[in-house]
C-alpha cells in the first residue's frame, strides 16, 4: 500500500517536472503584466438582446476555465463586457474605452454587421487584434482584410456564407421548389444574403424565379404587411434574414397569416439559434410550421457529434442553465484561440498575436477551426436542417442535418465583388 | 462688474463666466494631451463636438425661442457631408468647412418653412424634417451607404495648398485640430449674442409683438437665428467623420437631436455657457455611469426629471448663483 | 386589384394599433394641452404588462388587459399628479423634456424589470386561425384588433359627446377658468383625462402582445409615428387621430408592396406639408 503511493507520488513528480516545472514557477506572469485583458462587446439591449447576453456567456465561462487552468502563461485572465446597442457610433466608442482606458490586450464579440465594419478601421490605429464572433457581413474580412490589410481583424463566426450560399446548395436539390421570395433584413446583411443565394442557385438551377422582395429595416414590430406582399406573388418559398426576436415575432405572423398551408418550405438563415428556437417551441411542438421551416445557424449545439461538443455544451448547461447560442460558442472559442495565439507569440503584441494565427488549426467546440491567411477568416463547417422537436433536448433542434463541404459553400479568394445592394 | 449680466430687464438673464476661469479652462484643455492618454483626448474631442451642437441650439432656444427638435437632420448634412468630401479629397479643412456650409445651405432652406411656426408647431416641423433627413440617410443607398453608413472615411491632412500640410493621424493632434477650431466657433457665438442681434434674438423670445413694433422684421431673425444653430449643428457634425472613420445614419435620428437638447438643459438655458458646461456634463455622466451599470439612462432620465422639476436654470445658474452667495460684495446688478 | 384590397386591409389591422395610440395622444393635448412625449413608453408599459399576465403568469386574456390597463392608468396618474401638474404654468418646452425625462426612466426601468425577454405567448384559442378575405387568408386576431380600434373610437365618440362626463371634459378643453368657475374641479378631471389617455396607449400595447415582440425603446419608436398621426390630424382633434392612424397605417402597407424606398420619408413628407398648409389638421372643422 505504501508502495503503491510511492509510486503514485514519483509519477506525479515526474507529471509535475515534465509539464509544470519547465515553465517557471505557475503564479508568476510571463507577459510582464499584471493580467491579460480581453474586451467583450454585444447587443445586450433590444430585441436582440440575448445575442450580446450569450457572446457575455461564452466569453465568461472560457475566461473562467483558463484561469481554472492556470491562466494564459501564467496569467490572470480579467473579461469586460460592454453593450454595442447594435449602434456603431457606440461600438467604437466601446472599442477605443475598452483599450486606451480599460487596457484591452485582445478583443471580441460584436453582433452588428454595421459595428464590424466601423470598428475595422480604427484598429491599426489601436494596434489590438479583434476578433469578431458574429458580424457576418463578407466585407469585413474579404474587403478590409483581404483588399485593405487591416491585420488586426480576425473573424472566428462563419459569415454570409451561411446563409446564402449554404442555402442555395441545399435546395438547389428540390425540383419542385420554383418560385423564391424574399422577406429581407433591410440593411447589408439582408441584401448580401440573399444576393448569394440567388446567385448560386441560378448557376444551377435556370428554372428558378425569384418573384419578390419585401425588406425590413430594424425594430419592425409588424410584418403583415411584408408577409402579404411577398404572399401575393404566390411563392413556392420564403428566404428570410430578420433574426432574434424579430425572427420569432415574423414566423408567429407569418403562421397566422396561414403562409405555412400555402408555401412548401421557409427558410430562416439564423433561425437555428438558440433564442430564437427557445420562441418558437410551442409553434414547433404545435406542428404550426408543418414541417416547413429550415434553418442554420453559425454553430449549432447538436452538431458535430464530438465528445468536444457535448463537454462544451454540458459545462454551458451547468454554468448557465441554457443552451449555448452560437455567439456563445464562436465568442468561447475566439477567447481560446486568442489564448493560443498569445502563447505561441509569447507576447501580447497585437502584429504578433496575428502572426502566430498563421497556419493555426484548433479543436473548438464547432470542430476544426482552419485559419485563413488571405482574409483572416477562420473557415469552419455548420449544417443546416429541418427545425425539429427531439426528445433529447428542451428546445426544438436542427435535424434531417445537410452538411455540405466548406470548399463549396465558403467563398475563396481571390473574391469577386457580391452586389450588397437590393 | 465687467463680465456683469447683459440683457437686464429681459426675462430670463443672461450670465457670463469669469475671464480667469476661462484662460483656467483653455489652458487645462491645452495641455490636456500631457496628461490625459488617448481615450482622454477622444473623450475630449466628443464633448467639444457636443458642445458646438448645443451652443448652436442654443442661440435657436435659448435666445430666440424656439424648440427645434430636429437639429440632428443639420448635424448628419454637416456629418455626410464632410465625409463624402473627405472621401473625394483627402483634405480636412476642405471637408469641414465643406460640410458646414452644407448644413448651413440645408438650414436656410428648410428654415424658410420651419419659421413660419413658433412654439410646438415649430417643434413638430423640425421633427419632420429631421426625420425626412434621416429617411434620407438611411434609403438613399447609393450616396448614404444606407444602414451600414460610409466607412472607411480617411482623417485626412490638415492642408491648405502651397503653406502647410498637417498629418491628422495621431489622436493629439487632431483634438487640438478640434480644440482650435472649437474655440473660434466659440468665441464667435459669444460675439453673436452679445451683439445687437444677439439681442435682437433675445427681445423676439420675450415679445414678439414689442419687436415687431419697433420695426423688426421678426421672421428674417428668426431665419437668421435657425441658419447660425444649423451651421453649428453641421459644424459640430463636420469634425465626426474624420473622428469616427464612419457616419451612420444614427447620427440623423431624433434622439439624437435630443442630445444637445439635454446637454443645454443640464447646463442651464440662460447663461451662455450652460450648453457647453451641459455637454460635458451630459457626456461624463454617461461615461461613468456606464462603466459601473448598464443602466445609465434611467439616471440621466431621473436627472432631466429633476432639473426640469426644480432647477431650470441649469448648472451653471446654479453655481453662478452660489459664487454670487458667497461673495456677496461683488455683486453684479 | 385584390393584392391592393388584400394589403390595404392588412394596413388596417396596423392602423389600429397606431389608432390607440394616437388616442390618447390627442386627448392628453387637446385636454391638457400637454404634448406626452413618454406616450409610447406607455404603450410599451401596458405590452410588458401585459405580456408579464397573459404569457408569463398564463392568466386570463382579458383579464390580462384589464390589469395591464389599471397598472399603465396609475403609472400616468402618478406622471400626471406628481409632475406634470407643477408644469402647466410654465413654457411648453418643459413639459416635452420632463416627458422626454419619463421615456429614458421608463425604458430601463422595464430592462430591470423584465429584462430582454422576448417569448411571444400564444394566441388566444377563440382568436386563432384565418378567415379568407379577398380570396386570400386573414388572421382572425387582426380580425379582432381592427373591431377592437373600431368599438373604442364609437366608445370614446359617445363618451365625450353623449356624456355628462365628456361634456364636462369637453368644456374644460375649450376654457379651462370659466370651467373652474362653474364648479368642475379641473385637476380631478386632468387626472382622469391623463389616466384615460395612459390606458388607451397601454391598450394598443396589451393587444399586440400575442403577436408581436416587446422591447425597451419601443416607447421611443412608437411615439414618433404617434405625432405623425396627430399631427396629420391635428393637434387635439380626435376624428383626425382616426383618420390619421388609417393613412399611415395603410400607407404604410402600400408602401412596403409598392415603394419600399420612399415609404419611410413619405410619413415625414406628409406630415411636414400638413404643418405648413393647414396646420390644424387634415380634419378640422
Amino acid at each position: 500500500m505504501k508502495r503503491c503511493a510511492s509510486v503514485v507520488g514519483v509519477f506525479l513528480l515526474v507529471v509535475f517536472v515534465a509539464f509544470v516545472a519547465p515553465g517557471p514557477a505557475l503564479a508568476a506572469c510571463q507577459l510582464g503584466v499584471p493580467v491579460v485583458k480581453v474586451g467583450a462587446q454585444g447587443a445586450a439591449s433590444g430585441a436582440h438582446a440575448d445575442y450580446g447576453r450569450q457572446i457575455n456567456m461564452g466569453a465568461s465561462m472560457a475566461v473562467e476555465e483558463i484561469n481554472a487552468k492556470g491562466g494564459i502563461l501564467g496569467c490572470k485572465v480579467e473579461l469586460k463586457f460592454m453593450d454595442e446597442e447594435l449602434k456603431p457610433a457606440t461600438a467604437v466608442k466601446n472599442t477605443r474605452y475598452l483599450v486606451t482606458e480599460w487596457g484591452a490586450h485582445y478583443l471580441v464579440g460584436v453582433d452588428s454587421s454595421g459595428s464590424s465594419m466601423a470598428i475595422g478601421p480604427v484598429l491599426p490605429e489601436l494596434k489590438r487584434p479583434y476578433f469578431f464572433t458574429h458580424a457576418a457581413t463578407h466585407r469585413l474580412t474579404e474587403e478590409l482584410v483581404a483588399e485593405k490589410g487591416i491585420k488586426e481583424i480576425v473573424r472566428v463566426s462563419v459569415p454570409v456564407y451561411q446563409d446564402g450560399i449554404l442555402a442555395a446548395l441545399i435546395f438547389k436539390d428540390m425540383p419542385d421548389i420554383k418560385r423564391w421570395a424574399n422577406i429581407g433584413a433591410d440593411y447589408e446583411y439582408g441584401y448580401t444574403s440573399w444576393n448569394l443565394f440567388k446567385e448560386t442557385l441560378k448557376k444551377y438551377r435556370p428554372d428558378v424565379e425569384f418573384v419578390a422582395a419585401a425588406w425590413a429595416p430594424f425594430h419592425t414590430l409588424d410584418f403583415s404587411a411584408h408577409i402579404s406582399a411577398v404572399m401575393a406573388a404566390k411563392p413556392d418559398a420564403i428566404f428570410s434574414t430578420p433574426w432574434a426576436g424579430e425572427a420569432v415575432m415574423l414566423l408567429r405572423q407569418a403562421q397566422i397569416q396561414g403562409v405555412f398551408d400555402q408555401i412548401k418550405l421557409w427558410w430562416q438563415a439564423m433561425g437555428g439559434s438558440v433564442d430564437v428556437l427557445e420562441g418558437i417551441a410551442p409553434a414547433v411542438i404545435g406542428d404550426k410550421f408543418k414541417g416547413k421551416l429550415w434553418a442554420t445557424a453559425r454553430y449549432i449545439h447538436n452538431w458535430p457529434d464530438s465528445a468536444e461538443n457535448k463537454a462544451f455544451v454540458e459545462r454551458f448547461q451547468k454554468r448557465w442553465s441554457r443552451l449555448p447560442n452560437y455567439s456563445a460558442e464562436t465568442t468561447y472559442s475566439a477567447v481560446m484561440i486568442g489564448k493560443a495565439a498569445i502563447e505561441k507569440a509569447k507576447s501580447l503584441d497585437s502584429a504578433k498575436i496575428v502572426d502566430a494565427l498563421k497556419g493555426m488549426q484548433i479543436n473548438t467546440p464547432a470542430g476544426l477551426r482552419v485559419f485563413r491567411a488571405e482574409d483572416h477568416q477562420f473557415v469552419y463547417n455548420v449544417p443546416a436542417g429541418r427545425v425539429v422537436m427531439d426528445p433529447k433536448y428542451p428546445i426544438p433542434v436542427l435535424g434531417e442535418l445537410r452538411v455540405m463541404p466548406v470548399k463549396d459553400y465558403y467563398r475563396w479568394p481571390p473574391f469577386t465583388p457580391v452586389a450588397a445592394t437590393k | 462688474m465687467g463680465e456683469g449680466p447683459v440683457a437686464s430687464g429681459s426675462r430670463r438673464r443672461i450670465v457670463t463666466p469669469g475671464r480667469s476661469a476661462i484662460g483656467g479652462l483653455v489652458l487645462a484643455l491645452v495641455l490636456l494631451p500631457l496628461v490625459g492618454g488617448q481615450y482622454a483626448q477622444y473623450v475630449a474631442i466628443q464633448v467639444l463636438i457636443l458642445s458646438l451642437f448645443a451652443l448652436g441650439f442654443n442661440i435657436l432656444f435659448g435666445y430666440t425661442g424656439l424648440l427645434s427638435f430636429g437639429q440632428a437632420g443639420f448635424y448628419a448634412v454637416g456629418a455626410y457631408g464632410c465625409a463624402k468630401l473627405l472621401l473625394l479629397t483627402p483634405s480636412l479643412l476642405f471637408g469641414v468647412v465643406g460640410g458646414t456650409l452644407l448644413a448651413g445651405a440645408a438650414a436656410l432652406v428648410l428654415g424658410v418653412l420651419c419659421i413660419r411656426h413658433t412654439r410646438i408647431y415649430f417643434s413638430m416641423l423640425t421633427l419632420a424634417f429631421g426625420m425626412m433627413i434621416f429617411s434620407m440617410a438611411l434609403k438613399w443607398r447609393d450616396f448614404t451607404g444606407g444602414d451600414d453608413g460610409l466607412v472607411g472615411i480617411p482623417r485626412a491632412p490638415l492642408e491648405i495648398p502651397g503653406l502647410v500640410s498637417i498629418s491628422m493621424a495621431s489622436m493629439g493632434r487632431y483634438y487640438y485640430f478640434v480644440l482650435a477650431v472649437s474655440l473660434v466657433a466659440i468665441a464667435i457665438a459669444y460675439r453673436l449674442v452679445h451683439s445687437p442681434l444677439g439681442l435682437t434674438f433675445q427681445g423676439i423670445r420675450d415679445s414678439e409683438g414689442r419687436m415687431a413694433f419697433t420695426g423688426v422684421s421678426v421672421r428674417t431673425y428668426r431665419l437668421i437665428a435657425f441658419v447660425i444653430a444649423g451651421l453649428y449643428a453641421g459644424l459640430a457634425g463636420a469634425l465626426l467623420p474624420a473622428l469616427e472613420n464612419t457616419v451612420t445614419p444614427p447620427v440623423a435620428h431624433w434622439t439624437t437631436s435630443a442630445d444637445p437638447v439635454l446637454a443645454t438643459l443640464l447646463g442651464g438655458i440662460q447663461a451662455f455657457a450652460g450648453p457647453i458646461v451641459g455637454a460635458f456634463l451630459f457626456f461624463m455622466i454617461k461615461d461613468i455611469i456606464v462603466r459601473f451599470t448598464e443602466y445609465w439612462l434611467i439616471w440621466l432620465g431621473i436627472i432631466v426629471v429633476v432639473l426640469v422639476m426644480g432647477f431650470r436654470g441649469g448648472v451653471v445658474s446654479l453655481a453662478t448663483a452660489r459664487w454670487r452667495a458667497l461673495r456677496p460684495g461683488r455683486e453684479g446688478a | 386589384m385584390e393584392t391592393l384590397a388584400f394589403q390595404g386591409v392588412v394596413g388596417l389591422s396596423m392602423a389600429m394599433y397606431l389608432w390607440l395610440i394616437s388616442a390618447g395622444l390627442t386627448i392628453i393635448f387637446g385636454v391638457l394641452g400637454v404634448i406626452n412625449f413618454a406616450h409610447g413608453s406607455l404603450f410599451m408599459l401596458g405590452a410588458y404588462l401585459a405580456f408579464t399576465f397573459y404569457g408569463l403568469l398564463g392568466w386570463n386574456f382579458w383579464l390580462a388587459i384589464l390589469l395591464s390597463l389599471a397598472g399603465t392608468a396609475v403609472v400616468g396618474w402618478a406622471m400626471e399628479r406628481f409632475f406634470l401638474r407643477y408644469l402647466y404654468g410654465v413654457d411648453e418646452a418643459y413639459q416635452l423634456l420632463l416627458t422626454f425625462g419619463f421615456i429614458l426612466i421608463l425604458d430601463d426601468a422595464v430592462k430591470m424589470i423584465w429584462g430582454g425577454v422576448f417569448r411571444i405567448p400564444d394566441i388566444p384559442a377563440f382568436l386563432e386561425g384565418h378567415w379568407s378575405v379577398f380570396g386570400r387568408p386573414f388572421p382572425v386576431y387582426n380580425a379582432f384588433i381592427i373591431a377592437a380600434g373600431i368599438v373604442v373610437g364609437i366608445v370614446l365618440w359617445l363618451g365625450f359627446e353623449r356624456t355628462w362626463w365628456g361634456r364636462t371634459v369637453r368644456a374644460t378643453a375649450s376654457d379651462r377658468e370659466m370651467a373652474n368657475a362653474i364648479g368642475v374641479n379641473v385637476p380631478r378631471v386632468f387626472s382622469g383625462v391623463f389616466m384615460l389617455g395612459a390606458m388607451l396607449a397601454a391598450l394598443g400595447g396589451a393587444l399586440g402582445t400575442p403577436v408581436r415582440v416587446v422591447s425597451p425603446g419601443l416607447g421611443a419608436a412608437m411615439i414618433i409615428q404617434a405625432f405623425v398621426i396627430t399631427v396629420i390630424g391635428g393637434l387635439g382633434n380626435l376624428k383626425g387621430a382616426f383618420v390619421g392612424s388609417l393613412i399611415v397605417g395603410v400607407l404604410s402597407a402600400y408602401g412596403t408592396l409598392l415603394f419600399p424606398v420612399f415609404e419611410l420619408a413619405l410619413i415625414y413628407l406628409i406630415m411636414a406639408v400638413v404643418l405648413l398648409v393647414r396646420p390644424q389638421g387634415l380634419f378640422a372643422r
